[in-house]
């Protein structure tokens, strides 16, 4: 119960915070790191707005404990972007109108871009099947799956690094 | 929700936590049931002893027997090359648990010790006659993974137990399995049903030598259906004969009625998934001579 001293890499970047073993990842990316474009919502794992990379590979991180991310590497939305430079996937997005609200979005970016990463031949059923734990109660998902395919076809021929 | 968290770094260490703790401490694998009924107050245990950092159990050996280890992700289950074939139904009950975020953390084994009625893997293992193998204070002790579950959410193990891997015979000559789930949507649903069927027939591919039927859903436990595989044994596999084995297998249920479906259904469901997933067998088998 007492807090732990965790070193946390997130985006590349070292961060060592000491929390109560009971706290999610979710939890300290928000309030103690101030990393708020993960969203919160359902808590349970049900609607995937938390959805962050870790260690390559989609989770929720509502029910991730953040002492279980010792020595693993996290990537959160903010860690797409190259300064100015925005991601395709996010540069994709914006260009299809993919965004109403927008609070689902980071969670549907990070979805897609563990399915591309992992990809070499990515289609629509595959990006339906990426994007399925992720809800969006906005768009009814058309403009977010042709974001993410397009995406997909700009991208130069073996960028897909195969399973993590 | 306040607790200590370990890590223990082998399967011993993990029990002799867990049996210091006793009731006070519970097992973490990929948390997706775990860490939600902590959140809710469900369960409110003093001790975390999450298992990532535990070598060896994560192991899938395939030899004479196949042994999944309790930390075998979904996900990996999914991706095995050699499960495609005669044990497709592995690959089919694991792919349509969740979302890819549950997939890429939940594990056999907390699918297992969860004992969830509407489990989609235990089914299938359930008709591969798997064994379930646990290491406690006294040395290892397996369960038919029939005898394991005996209401929602309580098993035979007891808190000191760790569930260290599941193993089960591979399937004889001329055998085929296969899964069937219903739900309102093809991903991160609970199923409404499910049926995982394994069959084996002779070697003229006509008649029945062996049959699992087993079900989710359908009463507080995973169930096998005994009299429907009964009703199968030695018997020509004709369409008169499937049908006649989902009716019985129907007869075997004890579904609720709940938010989701009706108990009348859901026995409707049973009986056309049964059918259905022994029908697939069959075809398999015969494809693949």
């Amino acid at each position: 119960m007492a807090p732990v001293p965790v070193r946390l890499t997130i985006n590349g970047q070292a961060h060592d915070v000491v929390v109560e073993p009971r706290r999610t990842l979710l939890e300290v990316l928000r309030t103690d790191l101030g990393l708020t474009g993960t969203k919160e919502n359902c808590l349970e794992a049900e609607c995937g707005v938390c959805t962050v990379l870790l260690d390559d590979l989609a989770v929720n991180a509502c029910i991730v404990l953040a002492v279980q991310c010792r020595g693993r590497a996290v990537v959160t939305i903010e860690g797409l972007a190259a300064g100015d430079d925005l991601h395709p996937l996010q540069r994709a997005f914006i260009d299809h109108g993919a965004v109403q609200c927008g609070y689902c979005i980071p969670g549907m970016i990070l979805a897609a871009k563990a399915y591309l990463d992992e990809s070499v031949e990515p289609d629509e059923a595959g990006v339906r099947q990426a994007l399925a734990g992720n809800l969006c109660r906005c768009t009814g998902y058309q403009k977010i799956v042709e974001a993410v395919l397009s995406a997909a076809r700009a991208r130069p021929a073996g960028a897909a690094a195969g399973p993590p | 929700m306040s607790f200590d968290y370990h890590e223990p770094t082998s399967v011993r260490e993990a029990v002799e936590l867990a049996t210091r703790f006793g009731g006070d401490g519970r097992f973490l694998a990929g948390g997706t049931d775990l860490l939600i009924q902590m959140r809710r107050g469900q369960l409110a245990p003093r001790h975390v002893l999450s298992l990532h950092r535990v070598p060896g159990l994560d192991a899938i050996e395939a030899d004479h027997a196949i042994t999944l280890g309790a930390l075998v992700t979904h996900r990996r289950l999914e991706r095995v090359p050699q499960f495609r074939g005669p044990l497709q139904a592995l690959i089919e009950g694991a792919e349509v648990v969740g979302g890819h975020q549950i997939r890429n953390v939940a594990t056999v084994g907390g699918n297992i010790v969860n004992a969830s009625p509407a489990a989609d893997v235990v089914p299938v293992l359930l008709t591969l006659d798997a064994e379930v193998i646990c290491l406690g204070p006294d040395g290892e002790r397996s369960w038919p993974l029939e005898a394991f579950a005996s209401a929602p959410g309580v098993t035979a193990r007891q808190p000191h137990d760790l569930v260290t891997r599941v193993r089960f015979p591979r399937p004889d000559p001329h055998s085929a399995t296969a899964f069937l789930k219903a739900g309102r949507r093809r991903a991160m649903e609970i199923s409404l049903v499910c049926v995982a069927v394994r069959l084996t027939l002779d070697a003229d591919r006509e008649r029945c030598l062996d049959a699992r039927i087993a079900l989710g859903a359908v009463a507080p436990t995973t169930l096998r259906a005994h009299a429907a595989e009964r009703s199968l044994q030695g018997r020509p596999v004709t369409d008169e004969a499937l049908h006649g084995a989902g009716r019985v297998a129907a007869g075997e249920c004890r579904p609720i009625t709940d938010v989701r479906a009706s108990a009348r259904y859901r026995a409707l469901l049973a009986a056309t998934l049964v059918e259905r997933a022994l029908a697939r067998c069959v075809t398999r088998i015969r494809q693949a001579a």
